[in-house]
């Protein structure tokens, strides 16, 4: 846990929560797991206030509890929760690429809310639609598209059931009909919260757990919803394969490309090194109709992809038409290399990047070989390879001829070791998150008087609309900010949106860097 | 008192050509075994001075072989002595000089074959360089380095570097001109392949050109003053898989056995990372930013003139 990472999970609760629950949550990061009475001494705040902050954070998946040896429960806060927080507008853009307007606003609410039920989000965002229906003038919905949405969004796994941390002893105690029930919906039955157990819920295996939840209550106000960060990431991830293969190829086969990913979606576990097999008769049945493609010619797009030299798509078979599955680690391998590439390019020029390629092509050369193959001048060739050195991008093992180590007579060999560089970014990446977040929150406090100026402005000329009053009374209004407040007003505005933008597009690399180690852990697991 | 008759001086010569009636015999060289199986009536001290006879006038030379015994060949008449005039040891130098081939020797490895003494090393070099016999050419490796070889030789490669260098000097414009060329010429027939071809197969084979055309086309355009082979393209094409530009394939190759290289240009998978997108990126001080310090996000001036960039 770095410094960085808390310097930032501090910074983006005071943005989300306000003040006292910075002051909590800071007491949480140094101090890892607490209890009640020392978090209440060491925070200096009354017990009342503590608990409020805690069962806010709780409400919002950020802190978790447990009992430890001594009977007493102890707080931990989840500093990956804090920072996908940070995510949460993807998320929504996500939902609603992929199903509509409604699953948009349905992802928001919970996102929001932290865990809800499924009754009160469906209905909360059909009177948010319907309002901006009938400000637009269209006809109102029903409910029961919402629910249609939920209910898809479920199903793909976007969502789920909250876990009752009360009667679930441990992780592993869940079996796979309770992995199962956990994305399964209710039926919904508009305005009405009290209803009795749907007939299907009852057909479910028993599972200790839900038996207590269903004779507790006769409602699915037990049933808490929330956002299932784990999917969403595996979808960016799947995103980022597909971005990759519709620049090497070209478009048609990006979409090949997503189709195997979307049969695969609900079936591969988490961070598997290889995807399921998938035979052609499915993927080619499984194609949108629009695309049109006959039968050959999408065989041959999965023969180029097979073939190309980036390797995310392996041909396993024969059966069925030909199985293929995606090779996730090297398919991340060679994202998170290109991505550091960049890194490179931007940061030392072309000529570095050609140095660096070599090396990661090559695995090990000496400084001789490196000057022969890139056809650099040899002087420049030596000085950019020592600078990426010095700012250890490149590493040297030493291999001595003799016992004494002598280094005329030993072999230095460079070489690219790709998971050590991908963390060093990844702290980098943290240090320049942090410094925008710095940044946007000194901005906004030095313009803060400017800004709530226009604000009042702008309630003002809000209120003289609804209440009929005349253009003379706005103009006055809008005439007391001076044009020079105005364009300060623009540039501060600019300012902040360039701030935001960059912390988004921060936060795909910080997600590509993360997936890469992800699965280099994983892979190392399995090897052992 | 009897008369000896001095037989030695007719029989000297004609031991000697006996001697070279050998060694034309034998074009490996002949040792003195062989010499006194021929010619037994002559005695030890009669056999070396007709061989140092031979040796001095040039006629035959004396070689080291394998198994560490003497071996006396026929010097080639045709190479008949540049030296003449010159001394024993000149000869030396000469020979050693010569024996380096192409490749040029160093003035050290020439002291350690001769054993001679540097001084008498330096004066023989500069004699048969004035001479015209010799020459000094700098090698590419290490510029302070000399090799010396034959006047009329063509340096190899590995000294003056090929087709690269020209005096010396790492001609890297050069080898830009043509990283940009055959980049342009890869291009160019990937865009003409996929406009043209229906199906991606025929659109990535149509794509992949073989070093040779990529030859053809550089020489066609005549930007190289030097003739260029195919292998020095290949080092170029593949300066141009280093900068990620273009991938190379390995076919059987049609007809002649071995193998092709096919090469093709590609597109790189993103267009750039967020982190280099803003001032943090590529910040020089980064280490050194804390809130509150000396460099802090709140004060930089990176992000002042970023942020004011409309």
């Amino acid at each position: 846990m770095s410094n960085c990472k808390s310097s930032i999970c501090s910074h983006l609760i005071k943005d989300h929560f306000g003040d006292l629950t910075q002051t909590v949550c800071d007491v949480l990061l140094q101090k890892c797991d607490c209890h009640l009475r020392q978090l209440t001494s060491e925070a200096k705040i009354p017990l009342d206030r503590v608990k409020h902050v805690l069962t806010v954070l709780i409400q919002n998946n950020l802190v978790t509890f447990q009992k430890n040896k001594r009977g007493q429960t102890e707080y931990t806060l989840d500093h990956d929760a804090i920072l996908w927080r940070n995510r949460i507008p993807h998320y929504i853009f996500c939902g609603k690429n992929l199903y509509g307007d409604a699953a948009e606003l349905l992802i928001e609410d919970i996102a929001h809310n932290g865990q809800i039920t499924m009754s009160t989000v469906v209905e909360n965002v059909t009177d948010k639609l319907n309002e901006a229906l009938e400000n637009a003038g269209h006809p109102k919905i029903g409910a029961s598209v919402v629910y249609e949405k939920f209910k898809a969004l479920a199903n793909t796994h976007f969502i789920k059931q909250c876990v009752n941390p009360l009667e679930t002893l441990c992780p592993e105690d869940i079996d796979e009909c309770a992995v199962a029930k956990l994305y399964t919906v209710p039926p919904f039955q508009p305005g009405n919260r009290k209803r009795k157990l749907a007939s299907d819920e009852e057909a479910q295996p028993v599972n200790k757990k839900i038996k207590t939840e269903a004779g507790a209550s006769a409602a699915d106000d037990h049933i808490y919803w929330t956002i299932n960060n784990n999917r969403f990431h595996r979808y960016f991830t799947d995103q980022l394969l597909i971005k990759a293969i519709r620049s090497k190829i070209d478009e048609r086969a990006g979409q090949i490309l997503q189709t195997i990913l979307r049969l695969n979606e609900v079936m591969t576990e988490d961070l598997a090194l290889t995807s399921n097999p998938v035979s052609f008769i499915e993927i080619f049945q499984a194609l949108p109709k629009d695309l049109q493609l006959s039968k050959q010619i999408c065989e041959q797009y999965l023969t180029v992809m097979a073939d190309d030299s980036t390797g995310f798509v392996n041909k396993i078979g024969d059966s069925g038409g030909g199985m293929y599955t995606i090779n996730m680690m090297k398919a991340m391998t060679t994202i998170c290399t290109a991505h550091v590439e960049s890194v490179i390019q931007e940061r030392f020029g072309s000529k570095s990047l050609r140095i660096f390629r070599v090396l990661i092509l090559k695995k090990h050369l000496e400084q001789k070989q490196i000057e022969e193959l890139v056809m650099i001048p040899a002087k420049e060739a030596k000085e950019l390879l020592y600078n990426m050195f010095a700012q250890n991008f490149i590493t040297i093992t030493e291999i001595s001829k003799t016992a004494d180590h002598a280094p005329a007579r030993s072999f230095y060999l460079f070489r690219v070791n790709l998971e050590q560089v991908a963390r060093m970014l990844l702290e980098h990446s943290m240090k320049a998150l942090m410094n925008t977040i710095v940044k946007r929150e000194m901005e906004t406090r030095e313009n803060r008087r400017l800004m709530e100026k226009e604000e009042r402005a702008e309630a003002i000329i809000a209120n003289l609309e609804r209440s009929g009053g005349d253009a003379e009374q706005k103009e006055e209004i809008l005439q007391s900010i001076t044009p020079a407040e105005k364009t300060q007003l623009k540039r501060v505005k600019h300012m902040i949106n360039m701030l935001d933008q960059c912390e988004l597009q921060l936060d795909e690399t910080i997600f590509v860097l993360e997936t890469y180690l992800q699965y280099c852990e994983t892979k190392l697991k399995t090897k052992r | 008192m009897s008369v000896e008759v001095k037989q030695e001086p007719a029989l000297d010569t004609d031991q000697e050509t006996r001697i070279l009636l050998l060694c034309h015999e034998n074009p490996e060289g002949i040792n003195d075994a062989l010499i006194q199986e021929h010619m037994p009536q002559f005695d030890v001290q009669q056999r070396v001075t007709a061989i140092n006879r031979l040796l001095s006038t040039g006629r035959i030379d004396l070689l080291k072989s394998s198994s560490g015994k003497l071996i006396y060949k026929l010097k080639d008449s045709s190479a008949a002595d540049p030296v003449k005039g010159g001394d024993q040891q000149e000869k030396v130098v000469y020979q050693i000089i010569k024996d380096a081939g192409n490749k040029g020797i160093w003035i050290r490895d020439i002291r350690f074959k001769s054993n001679l003494l540097l001084t008498q090393v330096n004066k023989i070099l500069k004699n048969l360089e004035s001479k015209k016999l010799i020459k000094a050419v700098k090698s590419v490796a290490a510029s302070k380095k000399k090799v010396y070889m034959l006047y009329n030789l063509e340096p190899d490669r590995t000294v003056t570097g090929g087709a690269w260098y020209s005096d010396q000097d790492f001609e890297s414009e050069f080898v830009e001109v043509l990283n940009q060329q055959c980049y342009k010429f890869l291009v160019q027939k990937a865009e003409l392949s996929k406009r043209t071809k229906e199906d991606p197969i025929a659109q990535r084979n149509g794509s992949f050109a073989s070093s040779q055309d990529v030859w053809k086309f550089i020489s066609e355009l005549g930007i190289s003053k030097v003739q260029l082979s195919v292998e020095d393209i290949e080092t170029i094409l593949d300066t141009l898989i280093y900068d990620g530009k273009c991938e190379q394939t390995i076919v059987a190759a049609a007809g002649d056995g071995g193998q092709t290289k096919l090469y093709r240009a590609v597109n790189s998978l993103i267009n750039s990372t967020g982190l280099m997108r803003m001032p943090c990126g590529s910040c020089p001080v980064i280490q050194n930013c804390h809130v509150g310090g000396a460099v802090s996000p709140t004060t930089c001036v990176y992000f002042k003139d970023w942020l004011q960039l409309q």
